[in-house]
């Protein structure tokens, strides 16, 4: 398991450089904005675009990113969309927000999604697995932004429970951050919770009809503890790399909801940048989400060892 | 499970943990800001909403108008615009009906030192025949201080000037002290050493040129407009002996010219007798080399006493125009501002005023915490000289009472991304101010708080008439020359009957109800003389323009006001005249047929509008383009013949695709300094920026205007030369039209024939004129309620509020639903 680990990160680490190169490259092949000819202040940026090296062959360039990312640490200066500014400070100012607020969602999403699911799967073919089951439907169809705007519209400017936006600052752990953040948390619940009912639902009831279940009620286990101790731990196969997924989600924000509520986020970050042409602030999201996505592929493949021992990877068998 | 449910936490635990963890120190904000309304007694709050928030207010980078948002609240220039009043009477005007210009960060007026510069300091060139205008001292107001108390002298001036001018900083705002009307002496020479800059056509021949003693080796091609390339570090100019080869990305790599030169261009193009010899005067200039070395001194901004600084300028400015550049300001805290430059390459990366920490106000309010694309908020600068000196005070219209200026203790400033929660916001009492979209013009047209505000811009009808490539795109395989129709539009006739087929308010009224139909190229918001706040489109030469170019008779009517106000831009019977004549003039030149002789044309004449994306504006815009003109040339020969189609969206390429007649019209629109509507005359004639370029040539089309009693005849391109100060030769005799040197009603009668001439062309059709609409919360009024092309209804400097923010809690909150009803 060890030795599969390792290699697994070894790749990771390649895969990554790849990834890195070619998405350098070919952002830097890009045409750059156009500058309009009379405008005299067009001179002084396509001055500071040689300055900075954007003239030189685009191995060069990555050469001189690889090189100040490992001496140095240093990611380079905005020089569109926060001009002169830190890449990567801007980005670590903006992620905790976006984190928290979706910490938030799935912490909220978990226990009513998994709870619906196995309620649905329990009740199977009734009314209430039915009702659970078409909501799951409607809800996953319809977009969150669109959850958005009904809950700014009632909850914040009808029935004024909550403000319409994010308070600014970083007391995350304030009781009036919390509340103001419960807007983009609770617009952002709905399609979590449709996603773990849905998948909850499927596993349990394929796993409740399953040989083992009626073994289990044979040898005396009452419906609630074989379910709970068998059906339960054997549908967390499934539904536990769902969670592994959605925590690795929360980094990436929403593009729409953080616009809506104000949250300080990254939701916007990646799409701004490649418009910007942002090239340093691009390349750091896209190394960094890059990171991440590989790295979750790892987490969850290795959780699989984890929830359910039978299944190790690597293995030579 | 237990283990998942433990591990879950501890995961959960980990990110939260991280999530605070990265929290910087220095950024935490005094305390946290929510949107709900405070209800503090006593205290006014201004609450503000941007759709994008300014990320860096450095006064020497930034770039956009969001960045430049902070400024009027951080910021004070030299001098300054206060209303006249009984404290600033102007003779012979109502109080509030005019501006008085007042010294701000100066303790007083500038002093013309002209002669006395000329004689000391020759570096600065000054003009021999120069008197005036030319060097100013200004005494520097001691009481200014940064927000932390530190003095601003004389030092803060210079120090400031010389690092926004640094060739290594290459400041994206040093421009602004040398291509600008305020231009300072040395300072392009300073900020650009080492570089080079291509000093536009030489408007000659090569024999000219040499004839007049220039030398071929200060001879440039103009690459970039002559051939559409750049060298590698960007420069639109190559020197005609350059061997350098430059890649044409137009050509396939191995193809003929995939590489061409300088050299080359100019020996198989434009030197004589080669194809395109004729296009010298266009396309060949000279360029200015700036040497290394400058001294600062050599710089026309230094120091002539503790408070006192003298400015020297390259060229004249004098009057208004001078006092109006140096509304601005420059300068910057050294401390700050050396603390946070940072090398970049081969240049340096400054991120002076882009947080709370990098920023020192010297203006009435000073930021105490900002949260990038969140929140920015201000509260007063208690060391602001403004709040003790006296001055800050102005008589209310009303009530004749004096009154503190600057009511507001605190600015909060939210990002709203979206319009309808910044209506919910706004209804809540939350905002001072929104907006109007075109679906709240039903409801709120008529309001008591709906403020109409006119922008600078026209909106225009670019019409195609680039023939060649009109043709070319008629040649091509997947044109159905059967069904469809281009050259048309091209027909004089057919372009008079468009501009008569749409009325002007209607379309506005319909596209954009904010705002008003537009009928000349230059709006409503035009001061011809800002010292007395007259406006272009008042006078008797714009309307006049109006008449000649919308075939309405003065005579004809009572008088040339009611003349001009009778134009509305649609007039069905004259388009449908130009239509038939229009049909005639097509069938004749072969663009259509009328195969069975109904008097119908066979193809539909097809307008492709260029569209950058899809929006509802654009699907309104064409749909009542559309609808209009089926209305119009119902019985004429293009019934139902006429379609304007919607293209792929071309994004920021739109413009481009206009100018090469690759699509057919688009509502484009300029704007220009309010303050001077001469200006904009370069913009429809000067190749550079024309839509029109390729197939209208302003340095071929001939203009006579009566000035003087003399009949001038010279080129459209001459003319706005001349009007913008450049000295034009007409038969033998020198003549400039330039402001302060020539009167007003010629300079007038120059502007509006040129006017003529330009809507003459039927390139472009005005449409819309420029407006903004919005609510302004109960919680505040304007002192002034009458727009002012120059203080607009006065800023927050005069904004006066009804109820302090308790009483304001308690009158939202005492209206049905807590919602305030406008």
């Amino acid at each position: 398991m060890l030795k599969y680990t390792v290699q697994r990160i070894l790749l990771m680490l390649m895969t990554l450089l790849i990834i890195t190169c070619m998405c350098f490259v070919l952002v830097r092949m890009l045409p750059p904005v156009q500058l309009p000819a009379e405008d005299p202040h067009t001179k002084v940026i396509l001055a500071r675009r040689e300055a900075m090296g954007y003239n030189k062959p685009y191995l060069v360039q990555f050469g001189i990113f690889l090189r100040d990312i490992f001496t140095r640490w240093d990611w380079g200066v905005s020089d569109k969309l926060y001009f002169g500014q830190d890449v990567a400070a801007i980005f670590m100012d903006k992620l905790p927000a976006t984190m928290i607020v979706n910490i938030y969602s799935i912490l909220l999403s978990i226990p009513i999604g998994i709870s619906l699911g196995i309620w649905a799967a329990l009740k199977k073919n009734t009314i209430i697995d039915h009702l659970i089951s078409t909501l799951t439907m409607v809800v996953i169809s319809v977009p969150s932004f669109v959850y958005a705007f009904l809950i700014q519209y009632f909850l914040s400017y009808k029935w004024g429970v909550f403000p319409f936006l994010m308070n600014s600052g970083r007391n995350y752990l304030d009781w009036s951050m919390f509340v103001s953040m419960m807007p983009p948390v609770l617009s952002l619940s709905f399609g979590v919770i449709a996603g773990f009912t849905r998948t909850t639902r499927a596993e349990l009831t394929e796993v409740l009809t399953s040989e083992f279940m009626l073994l289990a009620r044979t040898k005396g286990l009452t419906k609630g503890q074989a379910t709970v101790r068998h059906a339960l731990k054997n549908c967390m196969v499934v539904v536990l790399p769902m969670i592994f997924g959605e925590f690795i989600g929360i980094m990436s924000g929403s593009l729409i909801i953080e616009s809506i509520f104000a949250v300080p986020g990254v939701g916007s970050l990646y799409i701004n940048s490649i418009n910007g042409r942002d090239y340093n602030m691009f390349m750091l999201l896209t190394v960094f989400y890059t990171a991440v996505g590989l790295s979750a592929g790892i987490v969850v493949d290795i959780s699989y060892g984890l929830i359910d021992p039978r299944i190790r990877m690597g293995s030579r068998k | 499970m237990k283990k998942f449910l433990a591990m879950l936490l501890v995961l959960a635990l980990t990110v939260s943990g991280l999530a605070l963890a990265e929290e910087p120190a220095a950024e935490e904000p005094a305390e946290e800001i929510t949107t709900e309304l405070t209800g503090e007694a006593g205290k006014y709050i201004y609450k503000d909403s941007v759709s994008t928030l300014a990320t860096n207010w450095n006064p020497h980078t930034y770039q956009t108008t969001d960045d430049a948002y902070p400024a009027d609240f951080l910021r004070v220039g030299l001098y300054s615009f206060v209303f006249n009043d009984a404290l600033h009477p102007i003779e012979g005007k109502e109080p509030y009906a005019g501006y008085v210009i007042v010294p701000e960060m100066a303790a007083d007026m500038p002093v013309d030192v002209t002669e006395q510069v000329k004689a000391e300091h020759p570096e600065f060139k000054i003009p021999e025949s120069a008197t005036k205008g030319y060097a100013y001292t200004i005494d520097l107001n001691p009481e200014c201080v940064w927000e932390d108390g530190t003095p601003i002298n004389a030092d803060t001036y210079v120090y400031s000037m010389k690092r926004l001018l640094d060739p290594q900083l290459k400041n994206y705002r040093a421009t602004d002290y040398y291509d600008g009307d305020l231009s300072i002496a040395g300072a392009k020479e300073y900020a650009n050493q080492g570089d080079s800059a291509y000093d536009g056509a030489m408007e000659k021949t090569v024999d000219e040129f040499l004839a007049a003693g220039g030398k071929l080796e200060d001879l440039y091609v103009d690459i970039d407009g002559f051939w559409g390339i750049k060298t590698e570090d960007g420069k639109g100019f190559v020197s005609i002996f350059d061997e350098t080869p430059i890649r044409d990305p137009a050509v396939e790599e191995g193809q003929p010219e995939d590489y061409v030169s300088g050299k080359y261009l100019y020996d198989n193009y434009l030197a004589n007798g080669t194809p395109y010899e004729a296009y010298q005067s266009a396309y060949l200039g000279t360029a200015t080399v700036y040497p290394t070395g400058m001294d600062f001194a050599n710089v026309g901004v230094y120091k002539t006493g503790e408070y006192q600084i003298t400015l020297v300028l390259s060229k004249s400015l004098t009057g208004f125009y001078l006092l109006y550049g140096l509304g601005g300001n420059w300068i910057v805290k050294e401390d700050l501002y050396e603390a946070n430059l940072k090398p970049t390459g081969d240049t340096f990366t400054s991120t002076y005023n882009t947080s709370v920490e990098t920023t020192s106000s010297y203006g009435p309010y000073k930021l105490v915490n900002y949260e990038a694309d969140k929140n920015m908020h201000f509260v007063r600068n208690e060391n602001w000289y403004g709040y003790k000196d006296g001055k800050h005070v102005y008589v209310d219209p009303e009530d004749g009472e004096t009154y503190n200026m600057y009511m507001t203790d605190e600015i909060d400033t939210q990002v709203v991304a979206e319009a309808a929660t910044r209506k919910l916001m706004f209804l809540k009492g939350l905002l001072m101010g929104y907006g109007l979209q075109a679906e709240d013009f039903a409801s709120y047209r008529n309001s008591d708080y709906t403020y109409f505000t006119p922008g600078s811009t026209i909106f225009f009808l670019i019409l195609n008439g680039y023939k060649d490539v009109i043709n070319e795109r008629e040649a091509a395989a997947d044109f159905d020359a059967e069904k469809i129709d281009l050259q048309t539009m091209t027909v004089l006739n057919f372009r008079k009957a468009v501009a008569l087929t749409y009325d002007k308010e209607d379309f506005a009224a319909t596209v954009s109800p904010a705002r008003s139909g537009g009928y000349g190229i230059i709006g409503t918001a035009y001061l011809f003389d800002p010292e007395t706040g007259s406006r272009y489109r008042d006078t008797d030469q714009a309307k006049q323009a109006l008449c000649n170019a919308y075939s309405v008779n003065p005579a004809d009517f009572a008088s040339l006001d009611e003349a001009a106000a009778s134009i509305t831009g649609y007039d069905p019977v004259a388009a449908k005249e130009f239509y038939q004549a229009a049909f005639q003039d097509a069938l004749t030149a072969g663009y259509i047929t009328d195969a069975d002789n109904d008097g119908i044309c066979d193809q539909t004449v097809q307008i492709e509008y260029a569209i950058s994306s899809a929006s509802s504006f654009m699907d309104r815009t064409i749909a009542y383009l559309n609808e209009k003109m089926a209305a119009v040339t119902e019985g004429t020969p293009f019934a139902g013949k006429v379609q304007f189609v919607q293209s792929a969206p071309y994004g920021n390429d739109w413009s481009n695709k206009i100018r090469a007649g690759l699509s057919d019209t688009v509502l484009g629109g300029w704007s220009g300094s309010t303050f001077n509507p001469f200006s904009l005359t370069d913009l429809y004639v000067n190749p550079a920026y024309a839509y029109d370029a390729k197939w209208f040539d302003a340095t071929k089309v001939e203009l006579t205007i009566n000035v003087a009693g003399e009949e001038l005849t010279t080129t459209l391109y001459n003319w706005s030369d001349a009007l913008n100060g450049k000295t034009i030769t007409i038969g033998e005799k020198e003549y400039n039209f330039g402001a302060d040197q020539a009167d007003v009603d010629t300079r007038l009668n120059i502007l509006a024939a040129i006017e003529t001439t330009v809507l003459g062309t039927y390139d472009y059709l005005p449409m819309l004129q420029d407006a903004g609409a919005s609510l302004l919360s109960q919680q505040i009024f304007h002192v002034v309620e009458e727009y002012n092309p120059v203080m607009i209804r006065g800023g927050i400097q005069y904004d006066r509020y009804n109820y302090d923010e308790a009483e304001w809690k308690e009158f939202v909150d005492s209206q049905p639903d807590g919602t305030l009803s406008y």
